[in-house]
């Protein structure tokens, strides 16, 4: 299960850095989002959880969790994580559209209004001296 | 008005010393695991420097307050005085190295403060920034200085380092110390090779020149080796070091006077050459020495600032400073003249002044021991040009004729920048005439340096005698004053031998290196901040791994898969499904199918956590890829209005191996993570017991989300509705734009 678990999360690693090196915006917040699935199934993995395991509520007529029980502390933090991440991803996602309405493009290599490129001899090229 | 508080301080200086019997301290931990505390000494040497610091305060407070007038800033320039006039104060008194040493600094802060007063001029703060470096610079030195000595001694007191001397005598490390000192010592007097700072440092106000840049503050490096000179006094190399330092710096200083039209400049370089003297002073073996020192120090003081006032004084009644423009200015300036005159009668060492008792001392002191005559001769031209000077400041531009370039606007000083000159100045005659009153206070400090200082018997005839060529030579000097500006002015020497111009240069190199580290670094590229962020991580997680994988066989007996049964292929299957959806994102094309991809891979997440007994977490997944559907149609169909391509950038090695390993090491470390000790289930436990009896709920994952973590999720709720309100005003100037169209 930890194995199955470990190589699905390798998999999207390498899926998520790949595209965030890409000069494509969208491509970039793909890949921030998928690293974060990545990220929720790490923790997962952190409960060591065994397929099948009940869920980690407490049966009627107890008054404590049983030990087959999941872990619950893994799984609150990754139901944080979910939501804080949807909440990423939208926003940049609408960033990325504001910006391509702006500079009519998506190349992330062409974003260097705020850092220009460095000028031949080497002098600190002040944004106010940009046209 | 606040003049008063200097004042006061200086009649409590002087009850102290009339009353004076044994040092008295004060002492309270400061950083004890270091053995450093806020120690205060103060003996008959700090009453000494107190009652300068103080008499000249009083002086320099109420003359600034008739300089500035009504200028705006001047709270800020008495508020800088305070400042430095305590720091002044703690740094003469302090016992402890280090409490000696964040006083230093605070001077060199203050002074920092108050040359850039005017700090819409650019040589101003120019000026400003130089002395600063150069100060702080020194400081450092003198800090690694303090730490080798205390280590040496055992204690941070100096007292205790004086006691503790004998014992690190001659080795090596007290050496290096007594160098670092030197150091400390040289940038603040203004030593060559660091002495250019002073000069420029006057670009201050003049309230400022006269009291940090003549009186108090350059003398702090003269009163940390006259402190100290105890430890290092047996070491060959302190005497002549102070020797050739400060009679080169004193012989080039006067060289460096003649170059100079500006009035403030000319009493600079006259300073720093005092500073070298005072440096020698220092070096002299034999108890005159200190006695010397002692009285130059005072008498230095008492004509030194009060013709800083009158070149204040010359400044603002006529609006120049240039020797060339001023001539009889006696008439319209009599008693700015008169000041300027007993000053001058000091500072030149003529009869029945201060300065005169303190140049006999000064040449009683060179004349012990043979090889020190040559140094006793060869300060005669320096005394002659001091001479020279003196009379410049005092007879040339208020008596001399003068041509008619002279200002006619003219007008005498106000009258509180009238007495603190006089005062100053006058006492300086007073004491001349009456040496012994002061006596016995020379004395006690001189005691502090040397303890066998004593009473110096004075040949007057001879010392006279003795004196008779240097006022000859200065006459001529004087005579002959614009000639020999035109012929010093004119030798210019290579820029290489000129400390300023390496300071300068280095500034310059400092800023060009640091804009190449800047523009390496911060290159603006954002693939390239994320390639470097991804490299970190693969580092820090391959060096975590080596660390841990020592054992492989613990990887492997985690490796197993397990029985078969329907949960497990469930997750398996989720899992291969993730992988597959993972390598099709990397080769897709079209964008609306790639993000169709990611939704299935939120499926995919959301399949293994509903079969890894987390059912909460597979809704919740559920329910965002719905939400995240949406947003991403809207987004996209706006792309495609837009008409912008969105191609998948050509793989490249190091791309490729970047993401494979990052993969690799995140897979790796989740299995060496869950294959290393035994999983702590204390929390599970806990929140397993408490959740039903404390919060009164079943569903263990719900009750730490709202209620043991429930300020965390009030964060998170926060963070969601911050996103949804940002998304949204985004989303509609785009909208606004796209109708704009």
């Amino acid at each position: 299960m930890i194995l199955a678990l470990a190589v699905a999360a390798g998999a999207i690693v390498f899926a998520g850095v790949y595209l965030i090196l890409s000069r494509d915006l969208l491509r970039m917040v793909v890949g921030v989002s998928i690293l974060g699935y990545a990220a929720n199934l790490a923790l997962l993995a952190s409960g060591r959880p065994e397929p099948g395991m009940k869920p980690a509520i407490v049966p009627e007529g107890l008054e404590a969790l049983s030990s087959a029980a999941a872990d619950p502390v893994p799984q609150a933090l990754v139901l944080t994580s979910i939501v804080i991440g949807f909440a990423l991803t939208c926003f940049s996602l609408v960033l990325v559209l504001a910006i391509q309405q702006r500079t009519g493009g998506a190349d992330a290599d062409a974003l260097r209004e705020v850092e220009p490129p460095p000028t031949h001899d080497h002098q600190p090229a002040l944004v106010e001296e940009e046209p | 008005m606040l003049a008063i508080a200097p004042f006061a301080l200086f009649v409590w200086a002087s009850r102290a010393f009339l009353r004076y019997e044994a040092p008295f301290e004060l002492r309270f931990p400061w950083v004890p695991w270091l053995g450093v505390e806020v120690g205060f000494h103060v003996d008959a040497l700090a009453l000494f420097f107190l009652l300068l610091i103080t008499g000249v305060g009083t002086c320099v407070f109420v003359y600034a307050a008739g300089y500035l007038g009504e200028d705006p800033k001047r709270r800020r320039l008495f508020s800088w005085l305070v400042v430095f006039m305590a720091a002044m104060i703690g740094a003469v008194a302090a016992d402890d190295l280090f409490v000696l040493y964040t006083f230093w600094e605070l001077t060199s802060l203050a002074s920092f403060m108050l040359v850039s007063y005017h700090h819409e001029s650019e040589t101003a703060r120019r000026s400003a920034r130089q002395a600063m470096l150069v100060t702080f610079g020194g400081g450092f030195v003198l800090l690694l200085g303090f730490l080798v000595l205390a280590g040496l001694a055992g204690t941070s007191s100096i007292q205790g380092v004086i006691a503790a001397a004998p014992r690190f005598a001659g080795e090596p490390a007290a050496r290096f110390a007594m160098f670092c000192l030197f150091v400390g010592a040289f940038t603040k007097s203004a030593q060559i090779p660091f002495h250019f700072w002073l000069p420029d440092a006057m670009a201050a106000p003049t309230p400022v020149s006269a009291y940090l840049h003549s009186a108090t503050m350059v003398k702090l490096g003269v009163y940390l080796l006259a402190r100290i000179e105890h430890v290092f006094a047996d070491d060959w190399l302190f005497g002549p070091t102070l020797i050739v330092v400060g009679g080169t710096t004193s012989a080039w200083a006067m060289v460096k006077t003649l170059r100079e039209r500006d009035l403030k400049r000319i009493l600079a370089w006259a300073t720093v050459s005092a500073l070298g003297t005072m440096m020698m002073l220092i070096g002299l073996p034999g108890a005159e020495g200190a006695m010397a020192l002692v009285a130059f120090v005072l008498a230095h003081a008492l004509y030194k600032a009060p013709l800083f006032f009158v070149a204040g004084n010359v400044d603002h009644c006529t609006g120049t400073r240039d020797i060339g423009q001023l001539a009889a200015l006696a008439r319209v300036m009599p008693w700015t003249a008169a000041a300027a005159l007993a000053a001058a009668l000091s500072m030149g060492g003529f009869p029945l002044s201060f300065g005169h008792f303190a140049k006999e001392l000064i040449h009683i002191a060179k004349r012990d021991g043979d090889l020190y005559t040559i140094i006793g001769y060869g300060s005669i031209p320096v005394s002659a040009i001091t001479v020279a000077v003196a009379a410049i400041a005092a007879v040339r531009i208020f008596w001399h004729r003068g041509d008619g370039s002279i200002p006619s606007e003219m007008h005498e000083a106000p009258f509180s920048m009238r007495i603190p000159p006089l005062a100053l100045a006058s006492l300086g005659v007073l004491l001349g005439l009456s040496p012994h009153v002061v006596d016995p206070m020379l004395q006690a400090a001189a005691k502090c340096i040397t303890p066998d200082a004593h009473l110096v018997e004075i040949d007057e005839t001879r010392e006279l005698l003795g004196l008779v060529p240097v006022y000859a030579l200065g006459v001529i000097v004087f005579a002959s004053w614009d000639r020999l500006h035109e012929v010093v002015a004119k030798v210019k020497l290579p820029s290489f031998l000129l400390a300023k111009t390496h300071l300068e240069k280095s500034q310059e190199t400092a800023v060009h290196l640091a804009s190449i580290v800047t523009r390496t670094i911060q290159h603006g590229r954002l693939r390239g901040y994320a390639a470097l962020l991804f490299s970190t991580m693969l580092a820090a997680l391959a060096l975590t791994l080596a660390a841990t994988l020592e054992d492989g066989r613990t990887l492997v007996a985690h490796a197993r898969l397990g029985e078969i049964d329907g949960a497990r292929i469930a997750v398996l299957g989720a899992c291969v499904l993730l992988v597959v959806s993972a390598i099709a994102m990397t080769v897709l094309r079209d964008t609306f199918v790639l993000l169709l991809v990611s939704g299935l891979m939120g499926l995919g997440v959301a399949l293994s956590f509903l079969f890894a007994g987390a059912p909460d977490l597979a809704l919740t997944q559920f329910i965002v890829e719905v939400a995240l559907v949406v947003v991403i149609a809207s987004v996209l169909l706006r792309v495609r209005r837009l008409g912008i391509e969105h191609p998948p950038t050509p793989a490249s090695p190091s791309r490729l191996a970047l993401s494979l390993g990052l993969g690799a090491a995140v897979a790796l470390a989740i299995v060496a993570a869950s294959g290393t000790g035994t999983a702590s289930t204390a929390l599970a436990e806990y929140f397993g017991a408490h959740s039903l009896p404390d919060a009164h709920g079943r569903n263990v994952v719900n009750v730490l989300l709202v209620d043991f973590r429930a300020l965390d999720t009030l964060g998170e709720i926060t963070v969601l509705s911050l996103a949804f309100f940002a998304t949204a005003r985004v989303f509609a100037a785009f909208r606004r734009e796209e109708a704009g169209r």
